[in-house]
Protein backbone atom coordinates (compact mmCIF):
# COMPACT_ATOMS: atom_id res chain seq x y z
CA UNK A 1 0.00 0.00 0.00
CA UNK A 2 1.29 3.46 -0.51
CA UNK A 3 1.83 6.06 1.73
CA UNK A 4 -0.83 8.35 -0.46
CA UNK A 5 -3.28 5.38 -0.17
CA UNK A 6 -2.38 4.78 4.05
CA UNK A 7 -2.89 8.14 4.67
CA UNK A 8 -6.29 8.44 2.98
CA UNK A 9 -7.17 5.19 4.87
CA UNK A 10 -6.30 6.36 8.40
CA UNK A 11 -7.93 9.76 7.62
CA UNK A 12 -11.40 8.21 6.61
CA UNK A 13 -11.74 5.68 8.66
CA UNK A 14 -10.74 8.29 11.78
CA UNK A 15 -13.44 10.71 10.32
CA UNK A 16 -15.63 7.42 10.75
CA UNK A 17 -14.91 6.56 13.65
CA UNK A 18 -15.62 9.92 15.17
CA UNK A 19 -18.94 10.56 13.64
CA UNK A 20 -19.56 6.71 14.97
CA UNK A 21 -18.83 7.63 19.11
CA UNK A 22 -20.30 11.48 18.49
CA UNK A 23 -23.49 10.45 17.51
CA UNK A 24 -23.81 7.53 19.72
CA UNK A 25 -23.34 10.43 22.80
CA UNK A 26 -26.19 12.48 21.17
CA UNK A 27 -23.83 14.93 20.45
CA UNK A 28 -25.75 17.42 18.26
CA UNK A 29 -24.00 20.18 17.62
CA UNK A 30 -22.57 20.79 14.47
CA UNK A 31 -19.52 23.01 16.10
CA UNK A 32 -18.01 20.13 18.05
CA UNK A 33 -18.34 17.56 14.96
CA UNK A 34 -16.26 20.16 12.54
CA UNK A 35 -13.97 20.79 15.67
CA UNK A 36 -13.32 17.38 16.29
CA UNK A 37 -12.92 16.55 12.41
CA UNK A 38 -10.22 19.59 12.09
CA UNK A 39 -8.44 18.72 14.32
CA UNK A 40 -7.75 15.19 13.38
CA UNK A 41 -6.81 16.00 9.86
CA UNK A 42 -4.14 18.66 10.92
CA UNK A 43 -2.94 15.88 13.22
CA UNK A 44 -2.90 13.47 10.53
CA UNK A 45 -1.42 15.25 8.18
CA UNK A 46 1.36 16.76 10.32
CA UNK A 47 2.35 13.07 11.69
CA UNK A 48 2.78 12.18 7.82
CA UNK A 49 6.10 14.05 7.13
CA UNK A 50 7.39 11.80 4.09
CA UNK A 51 5.03 13.13 1.23
CA UNK A 52 6.68 14.88 -1.29
CA UNK A 53 6.83 18.65 -1.31
CA UNK A 54 3.95 19.05 -4.03
CA UNK A 55 2.00 16.80 -1.64
CA UNK A 56 3.03 18.69 1.24
CA UNK A 57 2.08 22.18 -0.53
CA UNK A 58 -1.14 20.96 -1.84
CA UNK A 59 -2.16 19.69 2.01
CA UNK A 60 -1.30 23.10 3.39
CA UNK A 61 -3.71 24.66 1.47
CA UNK A 62 -6.18 22.67 2.67
CA UNK A 63 -4.69 23.02 6.21
CA UNK A 64 -5.56 26.08 5.62
CA UNK A 65 -9.11 26.09 4.59
CA UNK A 66 -9.66 24.09 7.53
CA UNK A 67 -7.81 25.98 9.70
CA UNK A 68 -9.74 29.58 8.84
CA UNK A 69 -13.31 26.77 8.87
CA UNK A 70 -12.43 26.42 12.36
CA UNK A 71 -11.98 30.08 13.14
CA UNK A 72 -15.26 31.00 11.91
CA UNK A 73 -17.04 28.23 14.03
CA UNK A 74 -14.63 29.71 17.06
CA UNK A 75 -15.90 33.14 16.31
CA UNK A 76 -19.30 32.47 16.24
CA UNK A 77 -19.10 30.39 19.03
CA UNK A 78 -17.63 33.63 20.92
CA UNK A 79 -19.98 36.00 19.41
CA UNK A 80 -22.64 33.71 20.90
CA UNK A 81 -21.59 33.02 24.55
CA UNK A 82 -21.03 37.16 24.36
CA UNK A 83 -24.22 38.52 23.37
CA UNK B 1 -10.56 16.89 -17.27
CA UNK B 2 -8.75 14.09 -19.16
CA UNK B 3 -4.87 13.45 -17.63
CA UNK B 4 -6.86 13.60 -14.37
CA UNK B 5 -6.30 10.21 -12.30
CA UNK B 6 -8.22 8.49 -9.40
CA UNK B 7 -7.90 10.51 -6.48
CA UNK B 8 -8.71 13.85 -8.26
CA UNK B 9 -12.11 12.00 -9.59
CA UNK B 10 -12.92 10.86 -6.09
CA UNK B 11 -11.85 13.57 -4.86
CA UNK B 12 -14.98 15.57 -6.88
CA UNK B 13 -16.81 12.88 -6.51
CA UNK B 14 -17.22 13.27 -3.05
CA UNK B 15 -16.92 17.26 -2.91
CA UNK B 16 -20.76 16.38 -5.45
CA UNK B 17 -21.52 14.25 -2.81
CA UNK B 18 -20.67 15.64 0.14
CA UNK B 19 -22.54 18.69 -1.47
CA UNK B 20 -25.47 17.14 -1.79
CA UNK B 21 -25.76 15.63 1.37
CA UNK B 22 -24.58 18.41 3.95
CA UNK B 23 -27.00 21.14 2.89
CA UNK B 24 -29.83 19.36 2.71
CA UNK B 25 -29.86 17.58 5.59
CA UNK B 26 -28.80 21.30 7.30
CA UNK B 27 -31.12 23.54 5.97
CA UNK B 28 -33.97 20.77 4.98
CA UNK B 29 -34.09 18.12 7.29
CA UNK B 30 -32.42 19.47 10.27
CA UNK B 31 -30.48 16.23 10.97
CA UNK B 32 -26.76 17.00 12.62
CA UNK B 33 -25.49 13.85 11.95
CA UNK B 34 -26.25 13.26 8.22
CA UNK B 35 -24.87 17.21 7.81
CA UNK B 36 -21.23 15.94 9.84
CA UNK B 37 -21.70 13.03 7.79
CA UNK B 38 -21.30 15.31 4.79
CA UNK B 39 -18.88 17.71 6.04
CA UNK B 40 -16.96 14.53 6.49
CA UNK B 41 -17.04 14.02 2.45
CA UNK B 42 -16.17 17.33 2.12
CA UNK B 43 -12.72 16.76 4.30
CA UNK B 44 -11.66 14.15 2.68
CA UNK B 45 -12.58 16.13 -0.48
CA UNK B 46 -10.19 18.38 -0.50
CA UNK B 47 -7.66 15.90 1.01
CA UNK B 48 -8.01 14.46 -2.43
CA UNK B 49 -7.56 16.65 -4.89
CA UNK B 50 -4.85 17.91 -3.34
CA UNK B 51 -3.07 14.71 -3.49
CA UNK B 52 -4.12 14.08 -7.10
CA UNK B 53 -2.22 16.96 -7.89
CA UNK B 54 1.16 15.66 -6.59
CA UNK B 55 0.93 12.01 -8.06
CA UNK B 56 2.94 11.79 -11.28
CA UNK B 57 1.17 11.96 -14.66
CA UNK B 58 3.62 9.03 -16.03
CA UNK B 59 2.07 5.84 -15.68
CA UNK B 60 3.30 2.60 -13.73
CA UNK B 61 3.81 0.51 -16.38
CA UNK B 62 6.04 3.30 -18.76
CA UNK B 63 7.98 3.81 -15.48
CA UNK B 64 8.45 0.21 -15.23
CA UNK B 65 9.40 -0.05 -19.08
CA UNK B 66 12.26 2.33 -18.73
CA UNK B 67 13.64 1.31 -15.94
CA UNK B 68 13.71 -2.89 -16.87
CA UNK B 69 15.24 -1.29 -20.34
CA UNK B 70 18.10 0.31 -18.10
CA UNK B 71 18.84 -1.89 -16.06
CA UNK B 72 18.81 -4.20 -18.45
CA UNK B 73 21.50 -2.60 -21.15
CA UNK B 74 24.03 -2.11 -18.17
CA UNK B 75 23.55 -5.81 -17.25
CA UNK B 76 23.93 -6.97 -20.61
CA UNK B 77 27.43 -4.69 -20.55
CA UNK B 78 28.74 -6.21 -17.23
CA UNK B 79 28.18 -9.46 -17.87
CA UNK B 80 29.57 -9.07 -21.50
CA UNK B 81 32.67 -7.38 -19.87
CA UNK B 82 32.95 -10.91 -17.73
CA UNK B 83 33.68 -8.52 -14.43
CA UNK B 84 33.11 -9.88 -11.16
CA UNK B 85 34.46 -6.86 -8.91
CA UNK B 86 31.82 -5.51 -6.60
CA UNK B 87 30.99 -1.60 -7.53
CA UNK B 88 32.13 1.33 -5.29
CA UNK B 89 29.26 4.11 -4.89
CA UNK B 90 31.05 6.91 -5.16
CA UNK B 91 29.74 10.64 -4.18
CA UNK B 92 29.02 13.20 -6.32
CA UNK B 93 32.66 15.17 -5.30
CA UNK B 94 34.47 12.15 -6.68
CA UNK B 95 32.06 11.34 -9.91
CA UNK B 96 30.74 14.05 -11.25
CA UNK B 97 27.57 15.77 -10.54
CA UNK B 98 25.40 12.72 -8.51
CA UNK B 99 26.58 9.74 -6.88
CA UNK B 100 28.02 6.93 -9.62
CA UNK B 101 28.88 3.54 -9.25
CA UNK B 102 32.62 2.77 -9.98
CA UNK B 103 33.24 -1.15 -11.64
CA UNK B 104 37.13 -1.57 -11.32
CA UNK B 105 37.74 -3.53 -14.62
CA UNK B 106 40.95 -5.41 -12.87
CA UNK B 107 40.77 -6.60 -9.36
CA UNK B 108 42.64 -8.00 -6.54
CA UNK B 109 40.49 -8.72 -4.15
CA UNK B 110 41.19 -5.43 -2.09
CA UNK B 111 38.91 -2.60 -3.00
CA UNK B 112 40.33 0.51 -5.29
CA UNK B 113 41.48 3.45 -3.13
CA UNK B 114 39.53 6.63 -4.93
CA UNK B 115 40.94 10.10 -3.72
CA UNK B 116 40.51 12.45 -6.33
CA UNK B 117 37.21 13.11 -8.61
CA UNK B 118 37.44 10.83 -11.42
CA UNK B 119 36.98 12.13 -15.14
CA UNK B 120 32.68 11.98 -16.39
CA UNK B 121 33.51 9.07 -18.64
CA UNK B 122 32.36 5.51 -19.22
CA UNK B 123 35.69 4.09 -18.81
CA UNK B 124 37.50 5.95 -15.99
CA UNK B 125 40.88 5.92 -14.98
CA UNK B 126 41.66 6.48 -11.20
CA UNK B 127 45.36 5.56 -10.89
CA UNK B 128 48.81 5.89 -12.79
CA UNK B 129 48.58 2.12 -13.68
CA UNK B 130 47.42 0.64 -16.96
CA UNK B 131 45.49 -1.32 -15.01
CA UNK B 132 43.61 1.26 -12.91
CA UNK B 133 40.87 1.63 -14.99
CA UNK B 134 36.95 0.78 -14.56
CA UNK B 135 33.35 1.64 -15.84
CA UNK B 136 31.69 4.58 -14.50
CA UNK B 137 28.07 3.61 -14.50
CA UNK B 138 24.92 5.38 -13.42
CA UNK B 139 22.77 3.32 -11.36
CA UNK B 140 18.90 3.63 -9.88
CA UNK B 141 20.38 4.99 -7.10
CA UNK B 142 22.26 7.84 -8.77
CA UNK B 143 18.70 8.91 -10.30
CA UNK B 144 17.00 8.53 -7.00
CA UNK B 145 19.38 10.55 -4.89
CA UNK B 146 18.53 13.84 -7.54
CA UNK B 147 15.19 13.53 -5.51
CA UNK B 148 16.37 14.59 -1.91
CA UNK B 149 15.28 17.70 -0.93
CA UNK B 150 18.54 18.48 0.79
CA UNK B 151 22.17 16.35 1.26
CA UNK B 152 21.68 14.45 4.65
CA UNK B 153 24.24 14.42 7.00
CA UNK B 154 26.61 11.83 7.94
CA UNK B 155 24.26 10.37 11.01
CA UNK B 156 22.19 7.47 11.52
CA UNK B 157 18.85 9.69 11.89
CA UNK B 158 19.81 11.75 8.98
CA UNK B 159 20.66 9.14 6.65
CA UNK B 160 17.04 7.15 8.26
CA UNK B 161 15.01 10.13 7.56
CA UNK B 162 16.70 10.90 3.93
CA UNK B 163 15.85 7.07 2.90
CA UNK B 164 12.54 7.06 4.56
CA UNK B 165 11.95 10.26 2.66
CA UNK B 166 12.91 8.56 -0.52
CA UNK B 167 11.84 4.82 -0.68
CA UNK B 168 8.47 5.38 1.33
CA UNK B 169 7.51 8.95 0.60
CA UNK B 170 8.43 9.41 -2.99
CA UNK B 171 8.85 6.33 -4.70
CA UNK B 172 6.41 4.21 -2.26
CA UNK B 173 8.51 1.17 -2.58
CA UNK B 174 9.18 0.44 1.21
CA UNK B 175 7.00 0.75 4.71
CA UNK B 176 10.25 2.41 6.24
CA UNK B 177 13.86 1.95 7.08
CA UNK B 178 16.24 1.21 10.22
CA UNK B 179 19.63 2.36 9.99
CA UNK B 180 22.36 1.27 12.33
CA UNK B 181 26.16 2.64 12.41
CA UNK B 182 28.85 0.89 13.58
CA UNK B 183 32.64 1.85 13.05
CA UNK B 184 32.63 1.78 9.42
CA UNK B 185 30.00 -0.09 8.59
CA UNK B 186 26.38 1.01 8.20
CA UNK B 187 23.66 -1.52 8.33
CA UNK B 188 20.33 -0.33 6.87
CA UNK B 189 16.91 -2.21 7.35
CA UNK B 190 14.36 -1.81 4.76
CA UNK B 191 10.37 -3.02 5.58
CA UNK B 192 8.23 -4.65 3.56
CA UNK B 193 9.70 -3.71 0.23
CA UNK B 194 7.89 -3.89 -3.01
CA UNK B 195 10.84 -3.80 -5.57
CA UNK B 196 11.58 -7.51 -6.66
CA UNK B 197 15.52 -8.65 -6.58
CA UNK B 198 16.98 -10.42 -9.54
CA UNK B 199 19.55 -12.83 -9.29
CA UNK B 200 22.09 -11.60 -12.42
CA UNK B 201 25.77 -11.80 -12.52
CA UNK B 202 25.16 -7.83 -12.71
CA UNK B 203 23.08 -7.71 -9.39
CA UNK B 204 26.31 -9.62 -7.71
CA UNK B 205 28.20 -6.79 -9.15
CA UNK B 206 25.96 -3.98 -8.72
CA UNK B 207 23.53 -5.32 -5.93
CA UNK B 208 20.07 -5.30 -5.83
CA UNK B 209 17.90 -1.61 -6.87
CA UNK B 210 17.11 -1.41 -3.87
CA UNK B 211 20.39 -1.32 -1.97
CA UNK B 212 22.18 0.92 -5.09
CA UNK B 213 19.73 3.47 -3.44
CA UNK B 214 20.84 2.80 -0.18
CA UNK B 215 24.14 2.88 -1.21
CA UNK B 216 24.06 5.73 -3.78
CA UNK B 217 22.72 7.38 -0.89
CA UNK B 218 24.90 7.10 1.85
CA UNK B 219 28.06 7.66 -0.14
CA UNK B 220 26.31 10.94 -0.69
CA UNK B 221 25.58 11.49 2.96
CA UNK B 222 29.29 10.53 4.05
CA UNK B 223 30.81 11.93 1.26
CA UNK B 224 32.93 8.69 0.86
CA UNK B 225 32.91 5.73 -1.38
CA UNK B 226 30.78 2.92 -0.03
CA UNK B 227 30.63 -0.45 -1.14
CA UNK B 228 27.86 -3.24 -0.55
CA UNK B 229 28.60 -6.07 1.93
CA UNK B 230 25.75 -8.16 2.02
CA UNK B 231 22.15 -8.00 1.30
CA UNK B 232 19.48 -10.15 2.42
CA UNK B 233 16.05 -10.65 2.23
CA UNK B 234 14.30 -12.37 5.25
CA UNK B 235 10.43 -12.02 6.49
CA UNK B 236 9.21 -9.18 4.52
CA UNK B 237 12.81 -7.19 5.83
CA UNK B 238 15.68 -6.46 3.40
CA UNK B 239 18.80 -5.85 4.86
CA UNK B 240 21.78 -4.24 3.66
CA UNK B 241 24.82 -4.09 4.57
CA UNK B 242 27.49 -1.02 3.59
CA UNK B 243 31.27 -0.87 4.08
CA UNK B 244 32.52 2.72 3.99
CA UNK B 245 35.51 3.13 1.91
CA UNK B 246 38.13 5.35 2.92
Amino acid sequence: MTLYNRYIITVTLLLLLTTIILIATSQNSLDIYFTVYVIEALVITELYVYFNSKARRGLTYVSTILFGGFTIALCLQVVRILT
Amino acid sequence: MKDKNAYTWAGFSLLIAGGLISLPAYFIFHLIWLTALGICMLILSFILVALGKAIPKLPPEVCSLLLETGVDNIATLIEELGIKSKAIYLPSSLAGKYPRAFIPLHSNGSHPEITKALPKRLIARYGSSPEDIGLLISTIGSTATRMLESKPGATADELESALTSLLTGRLGVADSTRVICNNNHIKVEIYKPRLENGASWSHQCLGGPLATVVASVAAEAWDKPMTISQEVQVNGKYNVELEVGK
